[in-house]
């Protein structure tokens, strides 16, 4: 390009314009020239673009809202605990965490809500029926704040920071034939091998839709169970809900750095396996969905700009036959095509974003059974529109990648070309 | 090992020295006779070590073979009164603090007991080592002054046992069972019993301080010390029983 005025070239507008700006500006021109082919052309792409995100934020939000659900349950996207708590489950394993260190971690702006917990596992009695339970002193204003623990309630009352009594869960209450009034025994081991027992009024019964919570829940007040399991102090997890979810291994790693001395902070992916698995499965459908879904918009493009070629033949025949390099024919038409490209991507995406977004405030509602189901566990029967901006991009660049790699098509046309037999149609 | 804790009493006469070289089976058999019996009545402390904290535990045990025994805690205080009673496969625990008898679900055998090494389970097992093991002599050696049989213990398939092999030390002409290493299934050694302090109880020489170590947790151990072990009490069966929990001292 040192001497851009040459034998055969085409004539620039004026020599100070720049090479690049010279093609851009014919390949502009290009497009503008056959209006109707272009604008096909680019409608393709944003039909494609449009209906790649729509299937792709109803995916994610899927998957956001399957998550949320399920560490809204009791687990939190995060849980802080005594290094290799989550391992071996006793309390020689628990951590002291002071009001001021949880205070912290709850005012970090990526942490919505935070739970406080000592759990155990210990033997509920009632006359001649004894089971194995789950032992759970919580914070019952931060609890319910995360768990919505509450609204479980069926009988009884909830607890407040300073009940001594137990809220039990209706299955478990069934088994030891305990009500509102009644009293359990509870027995297990404390911190440092002290026995625990006491006999302990049943001040609630709450009800979960799981059974294996139905069946072994017990709550106490977070004072009451480090009385009852000599743990003054002491905690074996912190719950940590996050505002955005696509922040957990940020959050993940800053909450490591705030935590002090010997312990572990883990994702709900390291607490719960099953339930990436279960994504990953979903998401396997989807993905074999979204691939027949790239085949058809892939050759819907290809198609388009297949037909645009052979209608260009006879014009791409004569400028090689009046000298313009072939090369230099190549470059304008890629110009061409990531234009073209380039504005259906825009355009696909921003359309797109509306109903995305409205979507994302109205969610779908299901009905049926499985509506009943997620009803019974406490969540709204709903398919939310993921609004996650990995879903715009990944989705748009994809399908601008189809439209770019169908324009390898005219370049091969134009590599192969014989201009005489091109002319002649 | 709890097994052994409540099953201190010794057989009658046994020891009737032979001139052969005696085969494997029979030197694991009076070792274990030793430690078992029909009737017993033991003071022990128990001391749990974990890496942070330990704490020591005392009882009085009485134990009628195979089936019953019934220990009750001494010390600390917190604990004072609870009594653990074995009757065949069961256990129940008396708790004095609110005055109630707990009997231990099967789904808790295998949950720690008072906080140590051992198991609800181990209370109750009934697997016999004598019984459930094809017994090797793999040699003599010398384990801390005393001339003693290494025994290897291989559970016969049919055995409902949760070790993959066991390797004993027992000592030469007095049947003490020195040092026990378990292996689990893989061929890892998984725990290991000591026993130390020679002494005689009753008229038997036994070791009275034990020690169980498990390899995988470091600085953790349970020690039993045995204060006084007696063979010659009388008990039967009666005396193990829920109304006997609450009055026994």
């Amino acid at each position: 390009m040192t001497n851009p005025v040459r034998n055969g070239d085409i004539v620039r507008a004026s020599p100070a314009e720049s090479p690049a700006v010279f093609y851009l500006r014919l390949a502009w021109r290009n497009i503008w020239r056959n209006k109707r082919r272009s604008l096909l052309l680019i409608t393709s792409v944003v039909v494609a673009v449009f209906i790649a995100i729509i299937f792709s934020s109803l995916q994610f939000g899927q998957d956001e809202y399957m998550v949320r659900v399920t560490v809204g349950f009791y687990e939190g996207h995060l849980q802080i605990h005594g290094r290799d708590y989550w391992e071996k489950r006793s309390f020689d394993q628990s951590m002291e965490m002071s009001g001021a260190e949880l205070d912290s971690i709850c005012s970090l702006s990526m942490v919505e809500k935070a739970a406080p917990r000592l759990e155990t596992i210990s033997l509920a009695s009632h006359r001649t029926a004894t089971k194995i339970a789950s032992i759970v002193g919580i914070d019952p204003y931060r609890e319910n704040e995360l768990t919505g623990l509450r609204k479980r309630m069926i009988a009884g009352s909830y607890l407040d920071s300073g009940s001594t009594g137990a809220v039990v869960s209706q299955g478990l209450a069934r088994l030891l034939d305990v009500a509102v009034g009644d009293s359990v025994v509870l027995y297990g081991q404390g911190y440092q091998g002290e026995t625990a027992a006491a006999i302990v009024p049943v001040q609630g019964i709450l009800q979960y839709p799981l059974p294996e919570f139905n069946n072994s829940m017990i709550y106490l007040s977070l004072g009451y169970a480090r009385r009852l399991y000599s743990a003054t102090g002491r905690l074996t997890s912190v719950a940590l809900l996050l505002k955005d979810a696509r922040e957990l291994d940020a959050a993940t790693a800053l909450i490591r750095t705030k935590v002090n001395g010997n312990k572990e902070v883990m994702t709900w992916k390291e607490m719960m396996p099953e339930l990436v698995q279960g994504i990953e499965l979903n998401d396997g459908g989807t993905y074999l969905m979204l691939l027949i879904l790239y085949v058809v918009i892939g050759f819907g493009i290809f198609g388009t700009v297949m037909m645009m070629t052979v209608e260009r033949t006879r014009e791409f025949g004569i400028l090689i036959s009046v000298g313009l390099k072939r090369w230099r024919l190549i470059f304008i038409t890629v110009i061409e095509s990531i234009l073209v490209s380039s504005v259906g991507l825009v355009a696909g995406v921003i359309i797109s974003i509306p109903p995305v977004y409205y979507f994302y405030l109205h969610p779908f509602r299901l009905g049926g059974d499985y509506a009943k189901a997620m009803l019974a566990y406490g969540f709204e029967p709903i398919v939310p529109l993921s609004i996650s901006p990995i879903v715009f991009t990944i989705q748009g660049l994809s399908v601008f990648a189809l439209g770019v790699l169908s324009s390898l098509y005219p370049l091969v046309v134009i590599h192969s070309l014989r201009p005489v037999r091109a002319m002649r149609g | 090992m709890i097994r052994r804790i409540s099953a201190c009493t010794l057989a009658l006469t046994l020891c009737f020295a032979s001139l052969h070289a005696e085969d494997a089976k029979e030197i694991v058999r009076k070792a274990n006779d030793l430690l078992r019996g029909i009737h017993s009545y033991a003071e022990i402390t128990m001391t749990i070590v974990k890496p942070e904290w330990s704490r020591a535990i005392s009882m009085k045990s009485w134990s009628l073979e195979p089936d019953y025994a019934l220990v009750y805690i001494t010390d600390p205080a917190r604990d004072k009164g609870t009594v653990t009673l074995k009757r065949k496969n069961e256990v129940w625990n008396w708790l004095p603090s609110i005055q109630r008898v707990i009997k231990i679900p099967p789904s808790m055998m295998l949950q720690s007991w008072m906080g140590s090494d051992f198991t609800n389970d181990d209370l109750v097992r009934q697997s016999s080592i004598v019984e459930d093991y094809t017994h090797t002599i793999l040699g003599e050696e010398t384990y801390e002054g005393n001339r003693c049989w290494r025994v290897q213990l291989v559970p016969k398939p049919e055995a409902g046992v949760v070790w993959g092999k066991i390797l004993m030390w027992i000592s030469k002409g007095t049947y003490l069972e020195l040092k026990t290493e378990y292996y689990d299934e893989d061929g890892k050694l998984a725990k290991t019993f000591l026993g130390s302090n020679i002494r005689t109880f009753d008229g038997r020489l036994l070791p009275a301080h034990w020690e169980m170590i498990p390899v995988n947790k470091s600085g953790e151990k349970t020690v039993l010390e045995y204060r006084q072990l007696k063979f010659s009490v009388n008990l039967d069966d009666g005396f193990f029983s829920e109304e006997n929990m609450r009055r026994v001292r």
